[in-house]
């Protein structure tokens, strides 16, 4: 069996300051059996191979020069679910691929020691709207934010800048406050 | 979306976040309190010095610290931190539980063994095989679920890859004790596992101390300094090279040795050159911790982290002692101040020092997490009180140097004097440690944590919903 690839190349998008993941996954769900992609992105996308895992697809990257980075997707067996907890989650965010509005409130984290920024963040959040978006700063992934957001409901999306140091988290606050 | 020009990533939604882990408190209680067993025994004269290195009360002593004390204290800490090291989530909360209590049981076997080789409960038969099986049972599910927990996260990050290492290395600590109980409990008589039994006990060290305890030490180290530090994390080579450097001392050390004694030949070779690649390993390591504290972003840094200076100084004087003695052709009547240095002035020093940090941390996530933003919460660092534990660890590594001095000339009363210096401080730390887990400090200062569930002194509460 042989895996035919898509070609996509997000490089123009990301150098224009744009944001290709819509785009990725159009392209992935346009796959046919045995079809595979090849991604070619500024950076590692790593945060990506997470969620390309969790729809079975394995991959391989190659820096093929100026920073610039070939990635081949490859379809596999679906992964099992790793977690219960997962499902949910990640059902809640397939459900919504709408595009978010612009950040309301915007957090520079960066400075602040562990746990500050988390602390900081979930104060922010509470004086949000349903469906504002707070856009945080931050000097290392988040991973004790996470099941917090979780729990309150929140959805995010998060990734390192290609600086490779600053990690960028955009949150969309779901709750009505007077529901809170 | 974002606006543009500011180059978000996006594509992760769904990232998985670490929850706390459920046990992680029952292994450091376990641990902490085989601590305080140990260093009673140490005071009461039990064990080396007073006896001999090999003697089966030595056996005892050391087992009580390395299982009881340093493999439950890193099984826990694993728990949580493995995870986080991943940005993934503990395959199973619920295996540690068994886990804890297989190897509790397995240690509690295998002392009573060591017990009958020293001539009491004698009108047994030998319990040696059976701790082998229990124990080896016990940190089979640890290794089992540490492992689902890194296998879906490959490619691993650089301190994973230490952890990685470090838990192939228990795997072959354990196998070791196996065929030791095996063949001491009379269980055997196949050759090459005789030939094992009478002269691998170096490899089982080194793996246990070496690859086990220390390998996984320096992996979570370079995240959690890096962390408390607000340091930049550890790009480059170097560290690269201090996980190569170290994977090729255990290989030389564990295989060839291996080979070596199997072939009858000396393990002098294997284990010189094992020593000379683990040296070059733990330099690197030393210029990358430097690094990491001249690149820190905080200029004063917390109680944690000033104390693990003294543990990284414990490791560095362990090793230039370690020299001074070959150097002087005292190699092998030092081996127990450098063991001694090494297990409690590097290891149980880091390991004191940063549970100092994780359990007020673990507590504070545990009681105000789900509060943060709804109520006004206190700091992690309000759980503590720094002044007064100070002392305590102060306390600590002086005893921890003046008993390595006092095993160095020979002075078992002053060893002895040391010990009950280092048994007073470990309890004093201790009593810091609960304070913090029970909030009582928090408490102290205002009106008191009503409003949060109170913290269970032994395990985590899993979450509310």
């Amino acid at each position: 069996m042989t895996t035919t690839f898509v070609d996509l190349d997000v490089r123009p998008i990301l150098k224009d300051g744009g944001e290709p993941f819509d785009l990725i996954m159009k392209a992935i769900a346009a796959l046919g059996p045995n079809q595979g992609l090849r991604l070619l992105a500024t950076f590692q996308p790593i945060p990506l191979f997470h969620v390309m895992k969790s729809k079975g697809f394995t991959h391989e990257a190659t820096e093929i020069g100026e920073g610039d980075w070939e990635v081949l997707f490859t379809p596999g067996q679906a992964v099992e679910a790793e977690t219960p907890t997962q499902a949910p989650a990640a059902a809640a965010a397939e459900a919504d691929d709408s595009k978010w509005p612009d950040p309301e409130q915007q957090l520079d984290n960066r400075d602040l020691e562990p746990p500050e920024p988390m602390v900081r963040v979930l104060a922010v959040i509470e004086t949000m709207q349903h469906g504002q978006v707070l856009s945080a700063l931050l000097c290392r992934e988040p991973i004790f934010l996470f099941p917090e957001l979780e729990k309150r409901g929140h959805q995010w999306r998060g990734g390192f800048e290609p600086d490779g140091t600053t990690y960028k988290v955009l949150i969309r606050v779901l709750h009505n406050k007077e529901a809170a | 979306m974002a606006p543009a020009g500011t180059g978000v990533i996006p594509k992760e939604k769904m990232m998985l976040g670490v929850t706390l882990s459920r046990w992680t408190m029952s292994y450091f209680f376990a641990a902490l309190s085989a601590l305080v067993a140990a260093e009673t025994m140490m005071v009461a004269g039990f064990g080396y010095p007073a006896a001999g290195l090999r003697a089966p009360e030595t056996l005892v002593l050391v087992h009580v610290i390395t299982i009881g004390w340093l493999s439950l204290l890193m099984c826990g800490a694993l728990f949580q931190f493995a995870p986080v090291l991943i940005a993934r989530r503990l395959y199973s909360d619920t295996l540690p539980l068994p886990a804890l209590l297989l190897v509790l049981a397995g240690l509690g076997l295998l002392l009573a063994g060591f017990l009958q080789l020293a001539g009491w409960l004698s009108t047994l038969p030998s319990l040696l095989p059976i701790a082998g099986v229990v124990l080896s049972a016990g940190f089979a599910v640890v290794l089992w679920n540490l492992g689902r927990t890194l296998w879906p996260a490959r490619p691993l990050p650089l301190p994973a890859r230490f952890v990685a290492t470090g838990l192939v290395s228990l795997a072959l600590t354990v196998t070791f004790g196996v065929i030791f109980a095996t063949v001491l409990g009379q269980q055997t008589n196949s050759e090459p596992l005789l030939a094992i039994a009478g002269a691998a006990l170096p490899l089982h060290v080194a793996a246990g101390i070496g690859g086990w305890l220390t390998l996984t030490a320096m992996g979570v180290s370079y995240r959690l300094l890096a962390m408390f530090m607000l340091a930049p994390e550890l790009g480059g080579a170097r560290p690269k090279l201090v996980l190569a450097f170290a994977i090729a001392a255990l290989v030389v050390v564990v295989a060839v040795g291996i080979g070596a004694v199997l072939t009858g030949a000396s393990l002098l070779i294997p284990l010189l050159a094992g020593s000379i690649l683990a040296l070059v390993s733990l330099v690197l390591y030393g210029a990358d911790i430097v690094h990491l504290y001249r690149a820190r972003r905080r200029r004063f840094i917390e109680l944690n982290s000033r104390m693990a200076i003294f543990a990284l100084a414990s490791l560095a004087a362990a090793l230039v002692l370690t020299f001074a003695l070959a150097a002087f052709g005292r190699f092998t009547d030092g081996l127990g101040p450098v063991v001694f240095l090494l297990v409690f002035g590097w290891l149980s020093g880091l390991g004191l020092a940063k549970l100092y940090k994780i359990v007020a941390f673990l507590t504070w996530l545990e009681c105000y997490g789900p509060v943060l933003g709804r109520m006004t919460t206190p700091r992690v660092q309000d759980l503590v009180v720094e002044h007064r534990a100070r002392k305590w660890f102060w306390l600590y590594f002086l005893a921890v140097w003046f008993g390595t001095l006092a095993m160095l000339v020979g002075q078992a009363a002053a060893f002895r004097i040391a010990a009950a210096a280092m048994l007073v401080a470990t309890i004093g730390i201790i009593s810091e440690f609960a304070r913090a887990r029970l909030l009582s400090d928090v408490e102290a200062r205002s009106d008191g944590p009503d409003a949060v569930r109170r913290p269970h002194l032994l395990f985590s509460r899993p979450p509310a919903n």
